[in-house]
């Protein structure tokens, strides 16, 4: 569940939003309206001029980006030199935690990840399906997807598995689209513009 | 007629000059035997080697501070590094030596724990590291600033502490940015002489006893210190080009590569 309530000037573009959902989440809006800055607002980028954010509702607003439980996946969300199975744990080593084989291979499965090889060389598509996968699995909170369900081949196929395995591991999804009908995917639609959010459903 | 550019390759010459000129002299008229004596290259092997260790402690302690001050604002650090290059070297020099003095308090306590700069490996190394960091990290920190933040954002936002993301995340993928500025930071130690010249004259320790580093050396034999007068001093001075400039260049390759 996130409850964010977020008041912040970043030079001439003022954000002034309200989100306020757990589950499958789409933000809709166009080049410019604010749905990243609202991500990097919850994500913990920078501070707010007023408002809070909740998480499962505990506040962080205060809280350090490393603390909060928010991982946020951007086209580059990767860690170059890694390999596949390397990058996809991460998080969880990070942590101390081991990845039951069985699960890693699950999610591999279901995400369309059956290659090696360094991430750096990987396409584009690749490196998305690596990063999603490495965000899940690193067990948070909260995933923003920001513009990263972009360069998928079967996009609205890969779109309905994140919502499952997200869904099955608890995690609340926040994912920015300039595209509208990408609202069919989600529990609940927001749209922005100018910085401020409207709930659609 | 591109006028530019046949003024910048004439300021260049300009700054060659004495390199051209030490290796013309140096290697053809003015060639002694002196020059390349037993003594000159034992004096080169020691500073290639302090220069060295200067690199790698300018890698390994430094880097933190280049990349703290690449991502934060903090403008005050960022002042103080540039400090020990604003100085004059043969104060950097005598500072040690205050330090390391038995009149001091600093001096007695260093002693007391066995650490001694004067005419020592570890003196020679210091100064070094004073003068060779701040090259080091001028020319890492705009490496890091220029490198996408996103790899970094990703593992902060996973848990990782800004400490653990500059260890596994940016530094195994700044190889070859550290490789040019270490390169860059050795010549810098290679070429020094200010502070050397007061900290390590010659160095008293295994396995350079009465070895001077190359620099100083090459002073001697012009001031007649130690037997070989000009033209040796020339000579070791273009064998001293010769040994640091492929370090230099390396430098420049290992960034062009990037």
């Amino acid at each position: 569940m996130i409850d964010a309530e977020v008041t912040k000037k970043l030079g001439q573009f003022s954000l002034s939003a309200t989100l306020s959902d757990g589950g499958f989440i789409c933000l809709s809006g166009n080049n410019g309206s604010g749905k990243s800055s609202l991500m990097r607002a919850v994500a913990g980028f920078f501070p707010l001029d007023e408002g809070h954010v909740r998480i499962n509702a505990k506040d962080v607003t205060a809280t350090p980006r490393e603390a909060r439980g928010v991982v946020m996946v951007t086209p580059g969300s990767l860690i170059p030199h890694l390999g596949v199975d390397a990058h996809l744990t991460w998080g969880s080593r990070l942590k101390k935690q081991k990845i039951p084989s069985e699960r890693l291979s699950a999610v591999r499965a279901e995400l369309g990840i059956n290659f090696e090889g360094r991430v750096s060389e990987l396409s584009l598509g690749m490196r998305e399906r690596v990063s999603l996968a490495t965000a899940l699995l690193s067990n948070p909170k909260v995933i923003l997807v920001d513009e990263a369900f972009s360069n998928l081949h079967e996009r609205r196929a890969f779109i309905a598995s994140y919502r499952k395995l997200t869904h099955d591991a608890g995690i609340d999804v926040v994912f920015s689209t300039q595209d509208q009908s990408d609202g069919s995917l989600a529990e609940h639609v927001y749209t922005i513009a100018e910085g401020k959010t409207q709930r659609v459903s | 007629m591109n006028w530019l550019r046949l003024i910048s390759l004439a300021s260049l010459l300009l700054l060659l000059v004495p390199v051209a000129v030490l290796l013309y002299y140096g290697l053809g008229p003015l060639r002694s035997p002196a020059g390349y004596s037993n003594a000159v290259l034992r004096s080169i092997e020691l500073s290639l080697a302090s220069s060295a260790c200067a690199a790698i402690v300018d890698v390994v302690l430094f880097t933190p501070l280049a990349y703290y001050l690449a991502r934060g604002r903090d403008r005050i650090t960022e002042t103080l590094v540039d400090i020990p290059v604003s100085i004059p070297h043969p104060i950097v020099g005598v500072a040690l030596v205050i330090l390391d003095s038995p009149r001091t308090p600093t001096g007695e306590f260093l002693t007391s724990i066995g650490i001694n700069f004067y005419n020592t490996i570890l003196g020679l190394v210091f100064a070094l590291v004073i003068i060779s960091a701040p090259i080091y990290v001028k020319a890492m920190q705009p490496y890091f600033e220029s490198k996408d933040t996103s790899p970094e954002d990703f593992a902060t936002g996973m848990g990782a502490s800004r400490l653990r993301t500059m260890l596994s995340v940016v530094v195994p993928n700044s190889v070859p940015g550290i490789e040019s500025a270490s390169f860059i930071a050795m010549s810098r130690a290679l070429s020094e002489f200010g502070s050397i010249s007061i900290i390590a004259y010659y160095v008293l320790q295994y396995p350079f006893y009465g070895v001077s580093p190359a620099s100083v050396t090459i002073y001697a034999l012009f001031s007649g210190a130690v037997p070989g007068g000009l033209d040796a001093a020339v000579t070791a001075s273009a064998v001293m080009i010769l040994v640091s400039l492929p370090i230099a260049l390396a430098g420049h390759v290992f960034r062009r590569r990037q």
